[in-house]
Order: C-alpha cells, then structure tokens, then sequence
C-alpha cells in the first residue's frame, strides 16, 4: 500500500474539527444513560454529522 | 436456631429404618468441568484472532510503534523473577508473540526500585527460553534486533487452533507468559496443560487482559449504537474476572497461588487513535457471532463524542484526553512437588490471631 494517510485518519482528522458538536451530542445521550433508545439524540447527531461531512469536504 | 422435634411417629418406628439401606447408597460428585476437556464454548474465533495478529506484525513499524503496553507488563512481569531465587535451565514463554518478554528479560537494568544495584539481567538466570506463539510473523519480527543475542532464545510457532502442547509431561522449569491468554477459549484446558508440561515444584508466572479492560471504549459503543441503530452488538471481548483466576489456578493443579491485578491507564488523544493502536496490537476483536465489517461511520461518530462526554479529562488548556483502562491480572502458581510448604491441617494452630492483631 503506498498511501499516505489511512482512510481512518482522514475520519479522525475531519472529525476532531467537530469538538462542539461532539460534546453537544455527547451530553444528550449522556444525560439519561440509562434509558437511552434509538434516535433520542438524533438532532445533535445530525449537527455532529453535518459539521464533519463539511470538515471532510473542506480536507481534500 | 430452634430445633424441630422428630415427628412422633419417626420416634416410634424402629431406628433402622431411618438409615439408609447401603445398597441405595451412591457417592455424588459435585458437576464441573474436567481440565483438559474442551469446553462446548466457544468465545474467539482462532482463525481470525491468528490472521489478525499476523497482519498487525507484518506492518513492522506500526506494530513496533504499539508495543507499550505489551513491554511494560513483560517488564512487570519479568520483574517478579526477581524474588525467586533460583535458576531455570528450560524456561516457555507461552504466547510470546513479539517476544516483550525476552526483551524485557535482557534489560540491563532489571529492578527499577534499585536504579543503583549491580543485578545482572534476569536472562541470566534463564538457561534456554522457548518463545511460543501461533503467529510467525510476530515472532519473528524481531529476529535481527540485538536482545537476541544476549539471551539463548528458540522460537516454536504453535498451530492457531487450540489443543495439547507438544512437550512432554514434565519438561520446563518455568512457564511464563505474558498478555496472550485473555484469546484462549478453553483457560481451564490451558492452564491444565502449562501444569502438565512443567516440572515438579516449578512454577507459572502469568499476566492476563481481564476484568473491566476497556470498559470506557464497551460502555461508550453500547451508548452509541444503542442511540443510532437501536440495539448493540461485542464489540469488545468478555474476559475472565479477577476472582475467577484463583479458582481456574486451583482446578488446574496449581499450588500456592498469587493473584493480583493492577490497572494501567493509557490516555489517548481521540477514540480512533485507541482503535487503531488497539489494531495494531493484534488486538482487534474476535469474538464468534460478532457483526461482520468494520463498525458504521455514524456509530464511530457517536462514539467519539459520548467517550469524550463520559470518560474525557480536561487539560488547563483545554485539550480533552481520553483514559483507557488495562486491567492487568497478575497470577503465580507452582505445579505441586518437591519439598514445598504444605498448609498446617486445618485446626492446627497455636496462636490466637486476635492476640497477634491486638484486637478485642
């Protein structure tokens, strides 16, 4: 293999441009561990998601 | 307690008949699983866990690069030798993989608590050291590297698939092994077949992954499948329990156990950097029924941001570093033999140990 960064690293990259949004997403499924169920954050995950998939455009 | 009376009709009857004739008599043994049977459970999947481990060797630079964690127990545990004294002629390192212990075994400088004392290195006391470990490639990743010449090493590749040693009864006088056994399915057997394999009165000085290793990465991908796709599935391994250990030792035939267990905390600077070291370690998961593929991008994601959230610390300038817990089980046992102490029979004692703690 002679490529430079490993898909994974350009995901970490990307993402670690996305502090805010994690943390904002992390709190929500935080808050309640114990009950937590499918979607119940799926507001902050789509910021979260949407900041990295710009982070990734913006990278290349 | 109260005591019930016999029924007046019990003390009527002639007491013979309250005897169980000896003919219906039978010995009852308790159930459990004999050392050396396989056991119908099957957790790892070998073949994977070998093409794993083969692959993160063959990328020598990477691999050598996540060696940390295996060095510092080899050290750890090359360090306990240092209170045995005696010498070992024939020593197996079991699950050698890219031999930390014969590395740490070389270092020059072997107690860490006397920085100043003149102890040679504990491959010194070691006549001949077998390093056994299913995957070629890592244990020969090493070969050219100068420690080899400072310690009488032979290298066995072992087959992936789990079963009977191939060494005679009686052969070794230490058995040692480091961070590999937490990926045998069948520990009792194992453990059955180190006891085998050594001689009378040797003994087995291992350290094993167990316990609550990883839990930070297990809680947080539990939380975040369980957010985005509604149900989890092993990502990582179950693994054996502290206080399993000396029971498994005890089954195993060994005698005078010790059983400790240390955490070591590794912080990283995100989740995928845990996972790629991890990767790199051989480490990855391979556990039988696991979901097939790389996890989804949206679930690491996910991830990312609820380790960070649960588990992350927070630097004075404001950088969030992530922990991840290594809990190390350290085990000792010597196969029985020789003119070892034996406990005092049971109500033996001549001291109150009240008087020696001084309590009242």
């Amino acid at each position: 293999m002679t490529q430079k960064t490993r898909p994974i690293q350009r995901f970490a990259q990307a993402v670690s441009k996305c502090t805010a949004e994690a943390t904002v997403y992390g709190q929500c499924v935080v808050a309640d561990y114990n009950s937590v169920h499918k979607n119940q954050c799926a507001k902050e995950f789509m910021a979260l998601k949407n900041c990295y998939l710009a982070a990734a455009k913006g990278g290349k | 307690m109260r005591l019930t009376p016999l029924s007046s009709a019990a003390l009527r009857r002639p007491l013979s008949s309250l005897i169980t004739p000896k003919t219906q008599h039978q010995r009852r043994a308790y159930a459990f699983q004999t050392s050396g049977i396989p056991t119908s459970f099957q957790v790892f999947n070998n073949r994977t866990k070998w093409l794993q481990r083969e692959r993160a060797a063959s990328n020598v630079e990477a691999s050598r690069q996540a060696d940390y964690l295996k060095d510092e127990v080899a050290m750890r545990v090359a360090e306990r030798l240092l209170d045995v004294k005696r010498t070992f002629p024939l020593t197996l390192d079991f699950g050698a993989y890219t031999n930390s212990l014969a590395r740490a075994l070389t270092n020059p400088n072997p107690d860490p608590s006397q920085p100043d004392a003149d102890i040679p290195p504990l491959a010194t006391k070691i006549g001949k050291l077998v390093a056994a470990d299913s995957s070629e490639k890592a244990l020969y990743r090493d070969a050219e590297l100068q420690f080899n010449k400072e310690i009488n090493m032979e290298r066995v590749v072992l087959p992936y698939e789990e079963g009977s040693l191939p060494w005679e009864d009686n052969t070794f006088d230490m058995v040692l092994s480091s961070l590999s056994m937490h990926w045998i399915n069948d520990l009792p057997g194992a453990l059955g077949q180190i006891n085998r394999i050594l001689k009378p009165d040797a003994p087995f000085i291992g350290a094993m992954l167990g316990g609550d290793t990883l839990f930070e990465l297990r809680t947080s991908l539990q939380l975040a499948e369980q957010e985005r796709r509604g149900g989890i599935s092993v990502h990582v391994s179950p693994l054996a329990d502290v206080k399993d250990i000396g029971g498994l030792l005890g089954k195993a035939g060994f005698k005078m156990l010790t059983v400790d267990v240390e955490d070591i905390v590794v912080e990283y600077p995100d989740t995928f950097a845990l996972m790629e070291d991890l990767q790199a370690m051989g480490e990855g998961n391979a556990v039988l029924g696991r979901e097939m593929g790389a996890i989804g991008r949206d679930v690491l994601l996910a991830t990312e941001g609820i380790y960070r959230e649960l588990h992350g610390s927070k630097d004075e300038d404001g950088t969030v570093r992530l922990p991840a817990t290594f809990r190390v089980i350290h085990m000792i046992g010597w196969k029985e033999g020789g003119d070892q102490p034996q406990p005092l029979k049971r109500g033996s004692g001549e001291i109150n140990l009240r008087d020696v703690l001084g309590t009242k």
